[in-house]
């Protein structure tokens, strides 16, 4: 199919979440992400005090915004988005000023030092161009990761979005966030 | 705890990107004033003129080394993205920077520019086509650097206020303030030289120009940090939260008291005390050494302190976790 005719997105259901962090482990070992440097992670949200306590799991990345302020921000032009939604980094074009670090309101990107670049989740994209799924997605034990097509209507994450009830992160920031929470 | 991507490089890069374009509008605006047709105020365009290209410059030094890749900077003129404020204002830094050494040296004296030359090996010849007297130009690089240096002050706001996702830069008064903070410091440093040199004791007319100018952007100043403050206690939740950072939170002592006190109004009471007795008995200027040097260094302090507190505690604003970031 026409790449510009596809939209990937993330749909994520939390509740299912058992923080085992497979998703992280997995990540780091497909895109050898250095030590310290994390590409996705798992929020944890306590409320109350024990005996009486509770847990929210909430697996993050980023968001691969409709409209990213990373690549708004970029003065090299670095910070990329693809026709299907991807953001990514040209790391040959980057020059380290790490302003779509302070641009990104989900804190998805992190500095390598060794390369003095920025690093941030592609989606996998090596992979999906091969048809397969990402590597967080594919590992994930529960199931909590659904990956897909937004603009294939026979795709489980259009079926997801249009039966089910979601939110997505501070929308407020215009960014057009595009992991889509069930609730 | 939060990781800083922007740390003191950027912090003093923007201090002395500011400061030059004060130093730059000062001297400039020395340059076109006069009285009885001939120039009012000929010692602060000279010198305001031979200071104002030195802490750009350092400063955009300072900017390149705190690149991830420093020798990759050559890629920022490489493109042009007019929606990235960095890529906007590179050029715009590089512009003015360039017009302000050419200022500098239509400024330099005959004797000054030959001696100059004169170290420069006589084969070069190209180089030595660049030995022309410029002083006639005076007026149109003046008028040429009047927007570029206003420029530069705008800019090293919008560069924090452009980026939506941190609440505590993300208003649109944050520029202005950048902007009449630079100004104000670049009055205040050329008030600094002048009562530093005592071999040649400033004119006590430079110094009330000086004085009247910082007065008056110290007050606009002030006219720019009170919106902003009760602003951003009248808007939506996560500026509300963000300004915690300054009203209560880790840097309320540094705004308040060094910077708002000592950076503003300490300054702006002795420089007023200073006019009052011209202003209101008629009596003729008479400015005290000390009290120019300690008002000038403090407005100084403050133009530096303002920066570092928009830098480090607008990196820990967010529209997450209650608007401040651990």
């Amino acid at each position: 199919m026409d790449i510009r005719k596809r939209r990937y997105a993330l749909v994520i259901d939390s509740r299912k979440c058992i923080n085992c962090k497979a998703c992280a482990v997995a990540c780091k070992a497909e895109n050898e992400v250095a030590v310290g440097n994390t590409r996705n992670w798992i929020n944890e949200d306590r409320q109350g005090e024990y005996p009486k306590l509770r847990i929210d799991f909430e697996p993050e990345q980023c968001h691969h915004c409709e409209h990213p302020s990373c690549v708004r921000v970029c003065p090299t032009g670095a910070s990329w988005q693809r026709k299907d939604g991807i953001v990514l980094v040209a790391a040959d074009d980057c020059i380290g000023c790490r302003y779509c670090m302070i641009a990104c309101p989900y804190d998805a990107r992190y500095f390598q030092e060794e390369t003095g670049t920025v690093g941030k989740c592609t989606l996998c994209s090596h992979r999906i161009d091969k048809g397969n799924i990402p590597a967080c997605v594919e590992t994930c034990p529960s199931k909590v990761r659904v990956f897909g097509d937004l603009e294939d209507p026979t795709s489980r994450i259009h079926e997801l979005l249009a039966t089910r009830r979601y939110h997505v992160k501070e929308p407020q920031t215009g960014n057009g966030p595009q992991l889509y929470y069930l609730l | 705890m939060h990781e800083f991507n922007w740390g003191l490089l950027i912090v003093v890069y923007l201090f002395l990107g500011g400061l030059s374009a004060g130093l730059f509008f000062a001297a400039g605006l020395a340059n076109y004033l006069e009285v009885d047709g001939r120039p009012a105020y000929p010692r602060i365009a000279q010198v305001g003129a031979w200071l104002a290209p030195w802490p750009v410059a350092l400063g955009s030094g300072l900017l390149i080394l705190d690149l991830g890749n420093w020798y990759r900077f050559y890629k920022l003129f490489m493109h042009f993205r007019w929606e990235s404020p960095m890529s906007i204002g590179s050029w715009l830094l590089t512009l003015f920077t360039v017009l302000a050494f050419v200022y500098a040296f239509a400024w330099l004296p005959e004797a000054g520019r030959q001696k100059l030359f004169s170290k420069v090996p006589p084969a070069w010849k190209l180089v030595h086509r660049l030995n022309v007297d410029l002083s006639a130009h005076r007026k149109t690089l003046a008028m040429i650097g009047f927007p570029l240096s206003i420029g530069v002050g705008i800019y090293t706001g919008v560069l924090l206020g452009a980026v939506s996702a941190r609440p505590f830069w993300n208003t649109n008064l944050v520029a202005q303030m950048f902007l009449f903070s630079a100004l104000s410091s670049g009055a205040a440093a050329l008030l600094l030289v002048l009562a530093l040199d005592k071999k040649r004791p400033a004119d006590q007319r430079d110094l009330k120009f000086l004085v009247w100018m910082d007065v008056i952007f110290i007050s606009l100043e002030l006219f720019i940090i009170l919106p902003y403050l009760i602003h951003g206690q009248l808007s939506v939740l996560a500026v509300k939260q963000a300004l915690t950072l300054i009203l209560g939170g880790p840097y309320t002592l540094v705004f308040w008291v060094f910077f708002l006190g000592l950076g503003l109004l300490v300054p702006l009471g002795i420089e007023i005390s200073e006019l009052a007795p011209s202003l209101l008995k008629g009596q003729p200027f008479h400015g005290d050494r000390r009290l120019a040097l300690t008002a000038s260094g403090l407005v100084l302090m403050g133009g530096f302190l303002l920066r570092y507190i928009f830098v480090y505690a607008g990196q820990l604003s967010s529209f997450r976790q209650a608007g401040v970031l651990q």
